[in-house]
């Protein structure tokens, strides 16, 4: 198969740079691993920070493809770069693409819980993350009929953490927290909810009203102080021990339910791709831009791009933002080439 | 034999004789200074293994470590046969020339010079008997030292090929004394090759004066030989209680001290001292330190320790902080210097004691469900620590297997512990800890439990070692398993799967627990070996006791250990020790659980 460009992920960032390089009249192929386009957000119920329902914003993006090549369940075994700057790719369904220029809409993953033993994730019933939270939202189960007495978020599971090798900040973590606080709130107004944070970063436009609206209209109470251990009662109550920074002393806590707030890592899994490409990655393990401030989203390898999450964790108004100007720069890149 | 030279003396035996009397004065000093400190029960013992059967193993002791140096041999055999050419060789030398003093001039008896210089002042044939038979054996030794030497020589360009990677860098004393050591026997051999047409040679002697030809017919330059070499010998005399090669005489004073169990008490003194100087700096505790892998680190393993503690610097601390105290430099050093307890000591002599506050300790009631009040042998305390309970996947397991064996057991610790105190130890509050220990004691004896499990090799060892528990059977869950399934109370079934076991530094080395956990495991899956023996295991990265390692240096080690288990592509580490297990699970790529949760899955 031959295209112009091919995009690596049908997530939010891969299909908004697939429908805006379409629309240059230029031929996009789409590839996706998974059967069904939209990535992340697929598992979301509502988003952050007026609570659009995700799937709106996946029906969105998914209309707006327009004439792109969608190739769903395919993902890469080889790529290389030949002489003529062509990109040829093989791909596990045994066909080979040809095109001009790769995107990489590789994304992100979430960090995975278990890792991060003494929160015992994995082990505990009552312990479960960010991710869980909303599939439960999505299946509308909440945290089951008994109405919850006490819940507690976690903030920066695996996140600005040194002793998990992970030292970036996920950056929307902090604001998904405060949301799904309110959201359990409005489910269950009975509740007593704890966020246990070591800084709250509510740097977006409405972040800082959300957190204030969530402590005098909602009750949620934050402690600054990371956790140190989750331990299981017999009843299967969850004890969180943590310190309290503020009020300088240790506290223990019993809860009826844990959310940790898995931050977001590099998909290691491509690092393949990137070595059979020579791309630079960071240590980090995201992709490197070639000049971080007005190149973002090119690599070191002319004709190969990067947009969203696989270059840095993104809130979705960014990756949507990165997406067209992605598009420009591909666009840019393919008249170049053209004209010799 | 008949003496040429008629009052048995020539000026050039000066220089050996005065440094012969210098290192004997010193040596003299030095030891009555060590044994001045001993208090009055280790000076009986001292006396008591003198004069008892365990002289013996002290003689033993001596030969074995300090003339043959099997240790090292079994490190490297090219390694071992050049310490111990040298040092049997030489000693055989110095031997064999006083008996034939004995034997042939017994006039010159307690002539200092006599036996080392006994070539250039008595004549003989190598026609007659003894002289050939005494000849050709001091010929022999004469050989073997300088194939030691030779050696040694080679080692200084090529240490690699004698097994070792890095050698320690030398300080000017150590360089004088080695220039010297290297310089004698040659000299030696010059020197009695140019006599040997007069006083009498063998296989090697004799030959070289033959091929000397007219040269030796010279009297000047056999007089300037036999005065290089004693110059040699007097220059290695007076350096030598500014080198390394101190070791030579102090590690006899050690073994003596210590086969009568003597211990020390001070970083630097007394015992301390005959463990300092007895260092030979021979290196191989550097290749053996974990944190050889940082190279930086290399500088602060336990050799440049000693060498600090020996020149009294004020920055030994900074060094002893350094240490992961794994244990392995003491397992591996030849002359068993126990460095480990010397920067304990260290860090305790400077230990703020102070600072600390013990009310709260007061305030801990756990209560435990058990009501009968005599002890219950088969009653089984449970002590998770602090680092089990960061890895509550242990416990949980080894509940699981509990229950399922239907044992009688209470948590502890379930709603926090009062810490077992060895991280306290191993930052040199002994003292500070003991407040810690009195009140585990007390909440232990009173579960009147028969058997206190531990998860934690670290609490384990204070437990096993700085407890006194009324008979209370101290266990690591290792161990606890293994003696479930050997009165049956459970049954594991043998997996398919290859894993291989990581021996935690405190259980391994620090507890000698090698085997109960390598049954359990053998029992559960096919048992592969990693490419270090046991008790040769590399720190996992993760231990208590450095203050001094940042996480990237510490994660450095990490992937040395792990490469070093991984060697035979096992499918699985097992481990035995919550930090071990969370050290290893960030970065190794296959399974890693702890050993609990290895059995809980294969139980039937």
């Amino acid at each position: 198969m031959e295209g112009d460009v091919l995009v690596i992920g049908g997530g939010a960032a891969g299909m908004e740079t697939a429908s805006r390089i379409s629309d240059f009249n230029r031929n996009v192929i789409l590839i996706e691993k998974e059967q069904e386009l939209g990535g992340h957000i697929l598992k979301w119920d509502r988003l952050f920070p007026d609570g659009i329902p995700a799937s709106d914003v996946t029906k969105n993006l998914k209309e707006s493809l327009g004439s792109t090549k969608v190739l769903l369940g395919c993902y890469i075994t080889s790529i290389e770069k030949r002489e003529d700057s062509n990109f040829f790719a093989q791909l596990n369904s045994g066909e080979t693409i040809k095109c001009s220029s790769v995107i990489f809409a590789t994304g992100f993953k979430l960090f995975p819980a278990q890792k991060k033993q003494e929160y015992g994730y994995g082990l505990y019933e009552r312990v479960i993350t960010n991710a869980d939270l909303e599939t439960r939202f999505k299946k509308g189960e909440g945290l089951g009929k008994d109405a919850p007495k006490r819940i507690g978020f976690v903030h920066c599971v695996g996140s600005r953490d040194e002793k998990i090798c992970n030292n970036q900040c996920s950056k929307l973590c902090c604001i998904t927290a405060v949301k799904q606080a309110i959201e359990l709130k409005q489910l269950y107004p009975f509740a007593e909810i704890f966020c246990f944070y070591m800084d709250l970063r509510m740097y977006g436009r409405g972040y800082e009203d959300l957190y204030l609206e969530a402590q005098s209209k909602y009750e949620i109470r934050f402690i600054r102080g990371r956790v140190s251990e989750i331990s299981q009662e017999q009843s299967g109550l969850v004890i969180v021990k943590a310190e309290d920074t503020l009020a300088s002393r240790p506290l223990k806590i019993t809860l009826d339910w844990v959310v940790l707030m898995a931050g977001i890592i590099s998909e290691r899994e491509n690092d393949y791709l990137s070595q059979q490409l020579s791309l630079q990655l960071g240590e980090d393990g995201f992709i490197d831009s070639v000049d971080p401030i007005q190149k973002t989203n090119q690599t070191n390898i002319a004709g190969v791009f990067v947009t969203g999450s696989a270059s840095g964790p993104k809130t979705l108004p960014e990756v949507i933002n990165e997406a067209r100007s992605t598009a420009l720069s591909v666009n840019e890149y393919l008249n170049k080439i053209k004209n010799g | 034999m008949k003496e040429r030279i008629i009052f048995g003396y020539d000026p050039f035996v000066i220089p050996f004789t005065l440094g012969v009397i210098f290192i004997m004065l010193y040596l003299g000093t030095g030891t009555v200074r060590i044994l001045l400190t001993l208090t009055r029960k280790e000076a009986l013992n001292l006396l008591n293994s003198i004069f008892s059967v365990k002289i013996f193993k002290t003689f033993k002791d001596i030969l074995f470590d300090v003339l043959l140096h099997v240790k090292i041999f079994k490190r490297n055999i090219l390694l071992g046969y050049m310490h111990a050419s040298i040092a049997f060789g030489w000693f055989m030398l110095i031997f064999i020339g006083h008996i034939e003093v004995i034997l042939y001039t017994p006039q010159r008896n307690g002539v200092i010079y006599y036996p080392v210089f006994f070539r250039y002042f008595v004549m003989e044939t190598s026609q007659t008997l003894r002289g050939a038979f005494f000849f050709f054996l001091m010929d022999l030794f004469l050989l073997i030292v300088l194939s030691g030497i030779a050696l040694a020589i080679y080692k200084r360009f090529r240490s690699v090929r004698l097994g070792m990677k890095r050698t320690t860098r030398l300080k000017t004393g150590d360089k004088i004394a080695l220039w010297s050591l290297w310089m004698i026997f040659p000299l030696r051999l010059i020197a009695e090759s140019f006599t040997a047409d007069i006083s009498g040679g063998s296989f090697l002697t004799s030959t070289i004066n033959t091929l000397m030809g007219s040269l030796v017919e010279s009297t000047v330059y056999m007089d300037t030989l036999w005065w290089a070499y004693s110059c040699a010998l007097a220059i290695f005399l007076f350096a030598l209680p500014f080198s390394r090669y101190m070791h030579i005489p102090t590690e006899i004073l050690l073994i003596f001290l210590r086969n009568a169990g003597i211990k020390s008490s001070s970083s630097r003194d007394g015992f301390a001292e005959s463990e300092i100087y007895s260092c030979s700096s021979c290196g191989i505790c550097i290749d053996a330190c974990p944190m050889s892998v940082v190279d930086k680190k290399s500088n602060y393993t336990s050799v440049y320790l000693l060498r600090k503690l020996r020149r009294r610097k004020e920055d030994s601390l900074f060094v002893a902080e350094q240490c992961l105290m794994c244990g392995k430099c003491v397992e591996l050093c030849p002359v068993e210097i126990d460095s480990c307890r010397l920067k304990l000591l260290k860090k305790r002599e400077n230990f703020p004691d102070q600072i600390f506050d013990y009310n709260y300790l007061s305030k801990k009631h756990p209560e435990f469900k058990s009501g009968i009040n005599r002890p219950d042998r088969e009653k089984v305390l449970y002590y998770a620590g602090c680092m089990t309970h960061l890895t509550p996947q242990i416990y949980t397991s080894l509940f699981n297997i509990m229950d399922k064996a239907q044992i009688d057991y209470s948590f502890m610790d379930r709603d926090g512990s009062i810490c077992c105190g060895r991280p306290l130890i191993l930052s040199g509050g002994e003292r500070a800890a003991k407040e810690l220990i009195k009140a585990n004691s007390e909440l232990i004896l009173r579960a009147n439990a028969g058997i206190l499990l531990l998860s934690c090799p670290i609490c384990f060892k204070v437990f096993k070692e700085n407890y006194s528990l009324n008979g209370i059977k101290v266990m690591h869950h290792s161990q606890y398993i293994n003696l479930l399934i050997k009165e049956g109370k459970i049954k594991l079934k043998k997996g398919d799967f290859s894993v291989v076991y990581h021996d935690p530094c405190d259980l391994g080395r620090g507890s000698d627990v090698y085997s109960e956990p390598r049954e359990v495991i053998s029992s559960a899956a096919v048992l592969k070996e990693s490419s270090n023996l046991p008790a040769e295991s590399i720190c996992c990265g993760g231990s208590l006791a450095s203050r001094r390692f940042s996480q990237s240096e510490r994660e450095s080690v990490t992937l040395h250990s792990l490469e070093k288990l991984n060697i035979n592509n096992p499918e699985k580490l097992i481990t035995a020790c919550p930090l071990c297990l969370r050290s290893f699970s960030k970065f190794n790529k296959r399974e890693t659980l702890d050993i609990a949760q290895l059995a809980e899955q294969q139980m039937i």
